[in-house]
């Protein structure tokens, strides 16, 4: 008897008891329903993360203080970055192809109509570089702005929609703080994943940042770029050195990179994938077991069927491989089913949340072949009973 | 055809020993028609079970066709009932979910007989037990006579040496037996041997040659003419 027949004699046996076997393999099926959905909106959301994160700019790092006090017990004033370090660094680090001091606060901005708070960046002309920021009209700060200490600002575009509505926000005044300036541009609307958060941001010349706040000198961290994505790494350090040296306070200044980021991203979904992953096994291995169990009580329905088929000459292989076959075949139905369930959930929760699925062919086709070894593996020990059987004994039972 | 020698059966559950067969000798040569008659219990169906290799005789040699079977293994055995022996049961046998024609069909399923010819030589053996307008009944649709008629079609289909029956009129009335014995008669002329188990002696004298079997052992073998 060939693999076809032993198939389809499958099949009939299968579509004999369609009640049972469809709730035999409901495990299975939501087994696999769950992980499909979970891993196609894990990877969506991943891809997503990762997406946006390259958006603002994968050849770029920070370096910022760290705020324990060091072992001289000397205590961190804000002025442990200096305008001076910002040339020498330059100098000293050729890779670096942007480089702008920034300090932020947030205020309340108040335009002629309404107010908002925002996020106040002081920094300088470099920043839009450095981050990727696109202007939608006007320009970003210059480096006149800076040397004049210039009461300008830019506006994020969601900001500039708060508070202007339709109007021009151009040319118009806002306080920031209780300060007046004047702003020159405003930035695209950022259709962003992180916008949840619902931050926004307004830009001010780091020296105009000083005076509003009055904190002169006062500079919270740097951030650069390097022409190339490859030369971060090298260029973070070496800043780090060149810190140090100048003010001789070794472990003071840390750096952090876009890409360090995105690769700790990268880890933690490998973790959920792993997690999920287990919980899947776990409810696959439970569906595995109920489609064993109705196998062993189709084995003990069918005695007299396999009796049967043995007398006119079926050979224990023959018995084995259409048991085993049934197994497989419950197994994969329910695995193609769970396929459909997990891509139409993904999709559904997908648009639901505004969250590209990203529905790899090889998760389908991974589940798909785990399901069939699950029903090989729960399948074998029934089917060999069935082949184990004596033609005798297996007529003479009712 | 058939050539037994000294065939024992030995039975044990527990402590208890049953010999059911004890030294049983026989030959039934090719193209003749054999009953076995005997008390409930004697060994007539053990007799039949070791004849058509569904099971092993605990000693003694049994040569069908002038081959040795009584030393082959489960697979051997099957492979030797499918292309050289047809059975024939009391309670017919067959697989409730097949329609006739499927039921006839499944020795030929097990020769590896491809799906167009197995449909053909089914349908000309339900033919010759008269039962070429059921083949799409299934077994609940048919009466008793008529399942045995399918059980029959379905022990000729792989064109056997021989053929074996275990009490085949058992569950059937008199008439309807007569009719089941006609076509075992007319098989016969045409040349199956067959063996043929039963209580009653009118379906017994169907033969031509009686053998009588008590406490598992053959006691006499009384030729009918
Ligand atoms: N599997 C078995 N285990 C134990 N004893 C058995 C087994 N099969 C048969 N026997 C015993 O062997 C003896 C012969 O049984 P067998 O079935 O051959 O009798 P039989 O002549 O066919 O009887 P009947 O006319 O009632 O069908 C009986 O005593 C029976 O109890
Ligand atoms: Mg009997």
């Amino acid at each position: 008897m060939n693999l076809w027949e032993s198939f389809l004699v499958a099949l009939d046996g299968i579509r004999a008891n369609k009640l049972r076997s469809g709730l035999t393999t409901l495990g299975i099926v939501i087994g696999i329903a769950a992980v499909i959905a979970v891993v196609a909106i894990g990877q969506g959301g991943r891809a997503l993360l990762l997406a946006e994160m390259e958006g603002l700019g994968t050849n770029m790092f920070a370096v910022h203080l760290d705020w324990r006090q060091d072992s001289l017990g000397e205590l961190r004033t804000g002025r442990e970055f200096t305008a001076q370090d910002l040339v020498a660094i330059r100098q000293v680090v050729p890779e670096i192809s942007h480089l702008a001091p920034i300090s932020a606060r947030t205020a309340v901005v108040r335009g002629p109509r309404s107010q908002g708070a925002a996020q106040v960046v002081g920094t300088t002309g470099d920043y839009a570089e450095i981050r990727n920021l696109t202007v939608a009209r006007g320009r970003f700060l210059a480096e006149s702005d800076q040397a004049g200490g210039r009461r300008v600002a830019v506006l994020d575009g969601e900001l500039a929609r708060e508070i202007f509505g339709r109007q021009d926000p151009l040319g118009q005044r806002v306080t920031i703080h209780g300060v007046p300036v004047i702003v020159v541009g405003v930035l695209e609307e950022k259709k962003s994943l992180l916008d949840f958060l619902g931050m926004r941001y307004v830009y001010v010349p780091l020296r105009t940042w000083q005076y509003i706040f009055h904190e002169p000198a006062v500079i919270h961290q740097l951030e650069g770029a390097t022409a190339d994505r490859e030369q971060v790494a090298e260029a973070l350090q070496k800043t780090l050195a060149v810190l140090e040296r100048r003010h001789d306070a070794p472990g003071r200044y840390i750096g952090s990179s876009l890409e360090q980021e995105m690769e700790i991203v990268g880890q933690a979904t490998g973790i959920i994938t792993l997690v999920v992953g287990a919980i899947a096994g776990i409810s696959l291995f439970v569906g595995g077991v109920g489609v064993m169990n109705i196998m062993l009580v189709s084995v003990t329905e069918r005695v007299r069927e396999i009796g049967i088929r043995m007398v006119v000459g079926a050979r224990r292989r023959d018995i084995l491989v259409q048991f085993l076959i049934e197994a497989v075949v419950l197994c994969l139905l329910g695995g193609l089913v769970g396929v459909l369930i997990g891509v139409g959930g993904a999709m559904l929760i997908a648009k639901l949340a505004n969250w590209p699925p990203l529905i790899s062919w090889w998760t389908v086709l991974l589940a798909v072949v785990f399901s069939g070894a699950v029903g090989v593996f729960f399948g074998i020990y029934p089917a060999n009973q069935a082949a184990r059987l004596d033609p005798i004994e297996a007529l003479r039972r009712e | 055809m058939i050539k037994a020698e000294n065939l024992w059966k030995i039975y044990r559950s527990g402590t208890i020993e049953v010999q059911a067969l004890r030294g049983v000798s026989l030959t039934v040569n090719t193209g003749e028609f054999v009953s076995v008659m005997g008390p409930s219990g004697s060994g007539k169906s053990t007799l039949l079970n070791i004849l058509g290799c569904l099971d092993r005789p605990d000693a003694g040699t049994y040569l069908l066709n002038g081959r040795d079977v009584s030393g082959l293994n489960a697979d051997a055995l099957a492979a030797v009932r499918n292309r050289h022996l047809g059975f024939v049961f009391q309670n017919y046998n067959l697989l409730p979910r097949l329609d006739a024609r499927r039921n006839v069909e499944l020795p030929l399923v097990y020769a590896g007989v491809d799906s167009r010819s197995r449909r053909e030589l089914a349908l000309k053996a339900l033919s010759r037990v008269g039962l070429a307008d059921r083949a799409d009944h299934l077994p609940t649709q048919l009466s008793g006579g008529q399942n045995q008629r399918v059980a029959i079609a379905r022990a000729l289909v792989n064109r056997p040496a021989v053929l074996l029956a275990d009490e085949p009129t058992g569950n059937l009335d008199t008439r309807t037996s007569a009719e089941i014995m006609d076509i075992f008669r007319a098989l016969n002329r045409e040349g199956v041997t067959i063996v043929l188990v039963t209580h009653e002696r009118e379906i017994a004298v169907y033969a031509r040659r009686i053998l009588h079997f008590r406490d598992g052992m053959l006691q006499r073998d009384e030729p009918v003419e």
